[in-house]
Order: structure tokens, then C-alpha cells, then sequence
């Protein structure tokens, strides 16, 4: 089994506290990857290649103060995985504006500041970069309840592809993986039977793995997969 | 230290880089009044895009400024900061003496 796949390699991390970002990180760090961690609460990960930065993504000054530093430490950043989200589920016509706006700042607008201050640093290494958004299927199907979580994770598809078009000169691509339902503190938010009866309608129906989302994760991050960009891949047979 | 003669440098060299990714006949003539922006810039946008983040992250990187130079202000002056090489240095001078970090 592969246990170096990222050694020398940069990888920012968004969200890298817990879920599906505390798993592709600590996936990153094992095949040899030095990780940097963003998520507004301290770091659930000790490992020597491995440095944590508490900020809200959602604010772009804190941001770029984050990739300042970080330019200190390296001179590339090679992948960016941006899965940072807040999730309300909440009818639109109850849905709060504060809850509201905190997913278009964490989920959309965090997404657009972390992908341009890396773009900025993998134009000046030369090295070029992958820029992959953790999508969602919500973003394809469309559930009742999620009109603003399901508007962020489609344009999360949307700023891929068109930061697709402004990095390719440089080497960078930019895809989303579109995930399906995975056991996590996210999902645990939303009432099981109502994700269960979306995931039977699923042409492949289960939740997805850590490793679905890895392999795909993989996939875009290949130094081959220079030729992908501005793609949107679900997991489930979802499109 | 930073001073005018460092930052014109730099963004000589912005556009020096730039130059070696345009073609012979769309060089630029790199001067401290060189248009970069405006009916008369030879620049074009994306250009100028590539011109403004390479000075910045030379701020940042080679001589640890923690300067945004498209902050809000950059973005609504009535005159752009970006007209002209002469103007592009007055302002990062303005942001160094602020010690603006903006966003």
C-alpha cells in the first residue's frame, strides 16, 4: 500500500478540525504530506508536519494574515482542499438571516478567499497547484430545506470553474467533488430519515466512505490529472 | 528598509516578468510612467491582474509586508492606483506608511 503519495507536498486543509477535513488531512499527513489546518477552533490534530491556523475562512483578512505566515514556512503551497462549511437546514421561509449569511461567508466567500491567496502563491512557486472544493450532492438534488446550503455548494462548482479559467495559465486546476452523505457531526444536524429516503434514491444507495472520497480526492490532487480542471464529479451516481 | 528606488524595482521586475510571457511585438517599455491600466496601458486586464499579485507577493514574501494592494479603497479611488507604474509605487508607499493591511 502507497504511504508517500503526498511526501513533499504542501496541502492547506479547510475545515481540518473534524469530519470529512479531520480525515483528509490526517490522510495527507500519513502518506507524507505536510498539512496546513484552517477552522475557528483549535487544532484536534498533533503531528509534527502538521500546523494548525484557528481562523473564520469567511473573513478574508484573516485569511490572507493565514497565507502570509504560511509563506514564511513554505515556499509553495502545492493542493488546497476547501471543505469548510456550516450547515442550517431550515425551511426559506423561517430560515434565519444570521444562520443564513454564516453559510454564504464560511461556505461560498471562505471557498473564493482561501482559493485566491493559494492561487497567489502557486503563480509565484511555478509549481502550479490543485485547488479541489469539497462539493455536495445537495448542490444536484436540491433538498427542501437547504435552499441556501444547496445555492453555496453549487457555487463552490461555479467559482471552480471559473478560477479554472483564470489559473490554467499558471498550472493550477480548480474541480469540486460533489459528496454524498458520509457519518459525521454535519450530518448528525439533519433528521436520519429524511437522509436515509435521499440515499435509497441513490442509483448506488449508501452513505458514502472516507475512502470514496479519498479516492477522488486523489484523483484530482494526481500530478497526472493536469489536464482536469473545472469538473464537478459526485460520488453516488448523483449528476 | 523600503523606499521609492526599492518599490519602482519591484515593480520593474513585475513587468519584466511580464514581459518574458508576451510576445516580442506586445512588449512593454518599462518606465516609471509606463501605462497600466487606462486607454493608453499596452497592458491587458488579466496582465495587469498577474503585474498587481507578483508585486504583492514580492511585498509579502521577499520583503515581509503584509500588504493587500486590492483592498476597497484600491478599487473605488476616483484615480486609480494602478494607472501608471509612478502611481502603483506612490500608493504601496501610502500603504507601507499606514501600515494598511486591508482586504
Amino acid at each position: 500500500m502507497e504511504t508517500d503519495r503526498y511526501l513533499g507536498k504542501s496541502i492547506i486543509v479547510t475545515g481540518s478540525r473534524r469530519g470529512v477535513g479531520h480525515s483528509i488531512a490526517e490522510y495527507m499527513l500519513a502518506q507524507g504530506g505536510r498539512v496546513f489546518g484552517f477552522s475557528r477552533g483549535e487544532s484536534m490534530i498533533s503531528h509534527s508536519n502538521y500546523a494548525h491556523y484557528s481562523l473564520d475562512v469567511g473573513n478574508a483578512k484573516d485569511v490572507q494574515s493565514a497565507f502570509f505566515k504560511i509563506s514564511k514556512e513554505t515556499d509553495a503551497v502545492d493542493i488546497v482542499i476547501n471543505n469548510a462549511a456550516v450547515l442550517t437546514s431550515q425551511y426559506a421561509l423561517i430560515m434565519p438571516a444570521v444562520n443564513a449569511q454564516a453559510m454564504v461567508n464560511t461556505n461560498l466567500l471562505g471557498t473564493f478567499f482561501v482559493s485566491r491567496e493559494a492561487a497567489k502563491i502557486m503563480k509565484k512557486s511555478k509549481r502550479g497547484g490543485r485547488i479541489i472544493n469539497i462539493g455536495s450532492m445537495a448542490a444536484s438534488l436540491e433538498p427542501i430545506g437547504d435552499s441556501i446550503y444547496a445555492a453555496c455548494k453549487a457555487g463552490v462548482s461555479t467559482l471552480a470553474n471559473v478560477m479554472a479559467k483564470e489559473f490554467g495559465s499558471f498550472g493550477v486546476t480548480c474541480n469540486t467533488l460533489g459528496i454524498t452523505a458520509i457519518d459525521s457531526d454535519m450530518l448528525a444536524q439533519l433528521p436520519r430519515e429524511k437522509i436515509d429516503q435521499i440515499i435509497q434514491s441513490l442509483p448506488i444507495p449508501r452513505y458514502a466512505t472516507i475512502d470514496d472520497i479519498l479516492n477522488v480526492v486523489n484523483f484530482f490532487a494526481s500530478e497526472r490529472s493536469s489536464y482536469i480542471t473545472a469538473q464537478t464529479v459526485f460520488l453516488g451516481g448523483i449528476n | 528598509m523600503m523606499n521609492e528606488a526599492l518599490i519602482q524595482q519591484i515593480i520593474f521586475d513585475a513587468l519584466e516578468s511580464l514581459n518574458t510571457e508576451l510576445p516580442d511585438d506586445k512588449q512593454i517599455a518599462i518606465g516609471p510612467d509606463t501605462p497600466l491600466f487606462g486607454s493608453n496601458a499596452e497592458i491587458d486586464s488579466l496582465s495587469l491582474v498577474s503585474l498587481i499579485v507578483d508585486v504583492e507577493t514580492a511585498l509579502n514574501g521577499e520583503h515581509d509586508l503584509e500588504i493587500s494592494l486590492t483592498d476597497d479603497r484600491a478599487m473605488t479611488r476616483e484615480i486609480s492606483p494602478f494607472s501608471d507604474v509612478r502611481a502603483l509605487k506612490e500608493y504601496v508607499l501610502e500603504l507601507i506608511k499606514e501600515g494598511s493591511h486591508g482586504n
